[in-house]
């Protein structure tokens, strides 16, 4: 009754880095021009897949802006027609889909357990695998690949099964390489759950599995997205593992399809941008579709 | 050491319903410490940070030392900012953290020197001088901050809450130091806080404030004694004063005030004179504030005020006791010796004298005595 | 909290059996663990093995494979080239990272320009490197550079009408036929010499005809003497019946239009300029007393601008005079730079993001209390915001080196045949040895090796920076 304070709203703090705000239209023209430069090399590739393909040697791409009517799909449908001919667009677009996909939801699987383990876990030993992890993050493929190759002969020669020139070869290999990462990321998220919660849940007698199924899991989801998203323009991107792998193989993913392309058929400037294009179009719908998580994963990446 | 003047100095926010500041007038004499009381999102803060030139003024004049500031950069200001969370620059040691302003205008290596020492040794900052603010204490970073105020020499020091990140300990021992530094510098001090307290006992003159409006602008005794209205009176003392709403009767004589409904109890005498300043009706309403510390448990003769009520809380302070007592639908807090031997549910009457009641307006809550 | 939790199990003698609550922790690390173990930590051990081992893994060859390995010319450019990618890729993409980050502080559309910048990470670097290659093509029909370039240097730099290609062979010389000589400068002088009144001819050989053609050069025609002027023709002196007479004009022999002329006084300064008609014939009237000379500027047989090659086998040697190893190994190939620049227009935005992050989470108080110090803006960024960056700036800055230390898309694709050989980096050379051509030898083991010792001091950073939290 006596002595109430009124808590009213805090009036907003507007507290740029630099009040100078006279210096926001030069700012806005800089970094538009900015902009436009770094958008300058997609649009390129782009308007190039849309010239017919007798223009291209002819005037450079530039002049197509000028002339609109110039552009057509003929590119597209040339390499669409080719259906899921081996070693076409489409196929290479499948054989992407079929290393990505399971690449990913399989690293998103083990992290999110894995993660679980090395936050809520109480055994001795714990901190010391974590910083396993974090040493394995910086391990360059390269460090990698010669051994395993071998194994997976030797694996052919003992099993008859030789992952070597499989897709499931490459996805066992994406997928190792993905998980410290994935765990980091898991792991630092986890973290800032709190514990109490926990406690609690035990306290009413559950177990290890229903805390994370229950609790842990659902509100992890957000890093899950993250790390999906990461995880997926990651390995839909690679060039090195595939064409280690799967390189010469009648079904190869995009990258290695556009690096064929450009290395034994170089004048074939057309295909290779127009598949190069096909081949963005995913990622770009991935990212924009969830921008957010994306630049969360990024963070998470550097930061602790 | 110049004089700071406010002239309908006002605050909008593009975006927001009502001015954060509105047509603020305030004048701060040369030398004087005046404080900015009022609780969050009054607008001290917004008002101090515009003096700092952090805040663009939407309308209005800030004066220091005789010149209008609108427009010039805080660095041409010649005023110094402690910053409630401090604000050190975490990469410099404390020595260059004082130093900086300084350096900053070129000034000769051997003043900045002098002025660091000088300065490090008002504040007890001298073997500190090589360390970065990561490995200091809060009271030893404010400290750190006072001095990098106490270098720059500036002709006003700005303090936007410095206190409230200390533990009270800190802060009653802080308090006196700010207090003892004003007085050895006679420097002109704008103090920002929320703590009434540290106004008190810190400010020459203490300016309250309330959702963007000054309530009254005074010297302590002047806010204790005189408040202007109930906000003020609310606000200023702790704990903080008794309101009790009230009607009017009027007889022939004088005017009795009657508690309302369950606080019948409660009866409040006007003097003679308090009763012609009233230009109030019969069966009006009113609003009567008394402090705790006026209140006396027992009867007493020309008692201006009295009530009846039955003691809920009692929380024992050593010398003092604070008795929480419900008369009627009231609650009532007294200030009493630890030795009244006052106990929980005993029914007690509460006393206050006639010339420790405030009478308010129910409406525009203006003090009316 | 905890041990009272399970102080309370034990004394309520409900506590669950140890290994059973571990077991589950453990069973959900476990696949991870395992998975990591078979195909990341022991194979990590195997390639250090077969470094020290020959390629069947057969001989144990203690250190020869690392020997090989500095001594292999193709391994020391690609270190080499490693060397350039770590010198100015880092700093320039921090630079970069940071310039975006502080601009995008002060604009309302900073959503949709981050998008724009970070994009790029998004594509391949398969993809991006064919871009890129497309933009540095040489010709400037496609080539986006070279186009912008050609603009340029036509501005400053016109070709003449006869451009002599050095490149290809030409030279000025080469153009001397008749009562000409050409000069340190790439003109072409008369020998003769004449006054008022007079007439000097020039001949000029191996005029190629399409170029008469597009000039619409005439047969060439001996002009009349005027009085007071010098005049005279400037012709090709080739005819296909009689090619060794180049002194005489013969019927049929053109005339060569458009060529800027000097007229040069005995002191060797120009008096006048003029060019020649579609006959080759030219005038210089109210020529003043004296003997002069005739000059072909040597702008008539400028090339112009024929490209740079942004992909092909040039360097830049900032060091010279050495010998050819170290020479080699000192050239910055400007394939290189190419390629820098486009994985900075892919990697730019990472750097943008994390900084701007850093940005974000800056303490605005202190920044204010540097202006009431007395900083100006530029001051308050730098003695305060980045100094106060730097643990962010140093983290994007590591990364980035360990990127660019296994960089192989862009390589692989930007680099064409001629650059080819100038442009490897450990890990193109890794994949190389290894991968193509059939037997892998422990050399590409230990060159992994290697790049795996380079990476290094960054994991222990890593590793030091989780422990202190």
């Amino acid at each position: 009754m006596a002595n109430i304070v009124e808590t009213t709203d805090l009036t907003p703090r507007r507290r740029g880095l630099s009040r100078r705000l006279s210096t926001k239209g030069p700012t806005n023209i800089v970094l538009g021009i900015i902009g436009i430069v770094w958008l300058v090399p997609t649009v390129s590739l782009l308007i190039i897949s849309l010239r017919p393909e007798a223009d291209f040697g002819v005037s450079g791409w530039w002049k197509a802006l000028l002339d609109p009517s110039s552009l057509t799909f003929s590119n597209y449908r040339v390499l669409f027609d080719q259906g899921f001919a081996a070693g076409g667009l489409l196929d290479s677009l499948m054989t992407s889909i079929e290393i990505t996909v399971p690449a990913t939801l399989l690293v998103t699987f083990l992290a999110c357990f894995a993660g679980h383990s090395l936050v809520f876990g109480r055994w001795r030993g714990r901190d010391v695998v974590f910083l396993v992890v974090v040493g394995l993050m910086v391990v360059p493929v390269q460090v990698a690949l010669i051994p395993v190759v071998q194994f997976y002969h030797e694996l052919g020669d003992l099993f008859g099964l030789n992952p070597y020139g499989t897709i499931p070869g490459v996805v066992i290999f994406h997928v190792a390489f993905g998980l410290p990462f994935g765990i980091f990321l898991m792991r630092n998220f986890m973290s800032g759950i709190p514990k109490d919660l926990l406690e609690a849940a035990r306290m009413e007698g559950a177990g290890e599995w229903k805390v994370f199924y229950r609790i842990v899991l659902p509100l992890a989801l957000p890093a899950l997205a993250s790390l999906a998203i990461f995880q997926f323009i990651w390995v839909w991107n690679d060039l090195l593992v595939a064409l280690v792998f799967l390189g010469g193989n009648a079904h190869t993913p995009l990258t290695v399809f556009l690096y064929d392309q450009n290395h034994e058929l170089q004048a074939n400037y057309w295909i290779i941008s127009t598949g190069a294009i096909v081949s963005v179009i995913v990622p770009l719908i991935v990212f924009f579709s969830f921008q957010r998580y994306f630049v969360r994963g990024v963070l998470a990446g550097a930061v602790k | 050491m110049a004089s700071v003047v406010l002239r309908n100095l006002t605050k909008q926010y593009p975006g927001n319903n009502a001015p954060s500041l509105e047509a603020l007038n305030l004048e701060i004499d040369d030398g004087e410490f005046v404080c900015l009381v009022g609780p969050s999102g009054c607008g001290k803060t917004t008002a101090l940070r515009m003096i700092a030139g952090l805040e663009d003024v939407t309308s209005g004049d800030i004066e220091i030392g005789g010149r209008v500031v609108n427009d010039l950069p805080s660095r041409d200001r010649d005023i110094a900012l402690v910053f409630q969370s401090y604000a050190l620059y975490p990469h410099l040691t404390v020595a260059d953290n004082m130093s900086f302003g300084l350096k900053l205008r070129k000034v000769p290596k051997a003043e900045i020197e002098e002025a660091v020492q000088s300065a490090a040794k008002i504040l007890d900052l001298v073997d500190l001088l090589n360390r970065k603010p990561a490995q200091l204490s809060g009271g030893q970073r404010q400290r750190v901050a006072l001095g990098r105020a106490l270098v720059r020499d500036p002709a006003v020091f700005l303090m936007d809450e410095p206190l409230s990140n200390l533990d009270a300990k800190l802060r009653v021992q802080t308090r006196a130091e700010i207090a003892q530094l004003h007085h050895r510098l006679q420097a002109t001090m704008l103090y920002v806080t929320h703590d009434q307290v540290e106004a008190m006992t810190m400010a020459d003159r203490i300016a309250v404030m309330n959702l963007g409006v000054l309530e009254q602008y005074g010297t302590p005794r002047e806010l204790y004694n005189l408040p202007k209205n109930k906000f003020v009176a609310g606000f200023i003392g702790s704990p903080s004063m008794n309101f009790v709403s009230m009607r009017i009767n009027r007889d022939a004589e004088r005017v009795h005030l009657t508690g309302i409904g369950a606080d019948s109890s409660i009866k409040v005498t006007l003097t003679d004179e308090q009763s012609d300043i009233l230009r109030k009706s019969d069966g009006d309403d009113i609003v009567v504030g008394v402090r705790p510390e006026h209140l006396i448990e027992g009867s007493i003769d020309h008692a201006g005020f009295s009530a009846v009520a039955t003691v809920e809380v009692i929380e024992f302070l050593g010398n003092d006791e604070h008795i929480h007592a419900l008369s009627g639908d009231t609650d009532l807090v007294a200030i009493l010796n630890a030795h009244s031997g006052v106990a929980r549910g005993d029914s007690i009457t509460l006393s206050a004298p006639l010339d420790t009641v405030h009478i308010f307006d129910p409406t525009s809550g203006l003090r009316l005595n | 909290m905890s041990a009272s939790a399970i102080n309370v199990h034990r004394r309520l003698g409900t506590h669950r059996p140890w290994i059973r609550e571990h077991a589950v922790s453990l069973a959900f690390l476990a696949p991870a663990a395992i998975w990591l173990l078979f195909v990341v930590v022991y194979p990590t051990f195997d390639t250090v093995r077969l470094s020290l081992f020959n390629e069947s893994a057969t001989k144990f060859l203690g250190l020869t494979n690392y020997k090989t390995v500095f001594s292999t010319d193709t391994i020391l450019t690609a270190f080499r080239n490693n060397v350039i990618w770590v010198l100015i890729f880092p700093f320039f993409v921090t630079t970069f990272g940071l310039i975006f980050a502080v601009l995008t502080e002060r604009i309302r559309w900073a959503t949709a320009f981050k998008a724009l910048i970070v994009m790029p990470i998004v594509f391949s670097t398969t993809a991006s490197a064919l871009v890129w290659a497309t933009i540095f093509d040489n010709s400037p029909q496609i080539g986006a550079v070279n186009a912008a370039a050609l603009t340029v240097s036509d501005w400053f730099n016109a070709p003449g009408a006869y451009p002599v290609s050095t490149s290809a062979g030409q030279s000025v010389a080469g153009l001397v036929g008749s009562n000409s000589r050409a000069e340190k400068n790439s003109s072409i002088v008369s020998i003769s010499s004449a006054r008022a009144g007079g007439s000097i001819n020039i001949g000029l050989r191996d005029v190629s005809p399409a170029t008469l053609t597009l000039l619409k050069a005439q047969s060439a025609v001996k002009p009349q003497r005027v009085s007071g002027a010098i005049t005279g023709v400037v012709w090709r002196a080739f005819s296909p019946t009689a090619p060794t007479n180049t002194t005489d004009i013969l019927p049929g022999e053109l005339g060569l239009p458009l060529l800027r002329l000097a007229l040069v006084n005995s002191q060797g300064a120009t008096v006048a300029t003029t060019t020649t008609t579609t006959t080759g014939q030219y005038k210089f009237s109210n020529v003043g007393k004296g003997s002069y000379s005739v000059e072909l500027e040597s702008s008539n047989f400028s090339s112009g601008f024929t490209g740079i090659s942004w992909l092909g086998g040039s360097s830049i040697t900032p060091v010279s005079g050495l010998g050819q190893t170290a020479q080699a190994l000192l050239a910055v190939p400007l394939a290189d730079i190419a390629m820098i620049i486009a994985y900075l227009w892919i990697w730019a935005g990472f750097a943008m993001v994390l900084i701007g992050a850093g940005l974000a989470s800056l303490n605005r108080e202190v920044l204010e209390a540097a202006r009431i110090d007395g900083a100006k803006e530029w001051q308050v960024f730098r003695r305060v915001t980045v100094p106060m960056l730097s643990p962010v700036l140093a983290v994007v800055f590591v990364t980035m080196i360990i990127n660019v230390l296994k960089v192989f898309d862009i390589v692989l694709n930007m680099a064409s045949g001629s650059s080819v050989n100038a442009t490897p980096t450990l890990a193109v050379e890794i994949y190389d040895d290894a991968f193509t051509g059939g037997v892998h030898s422990g050399v590409s083991s230990a060159i992994a090796v290697i790049l795996f010792l380079l990476v290094l001091p960054a994991m222990i950073m890593n590793l030091k920076r989780i422990k202190g939290v």
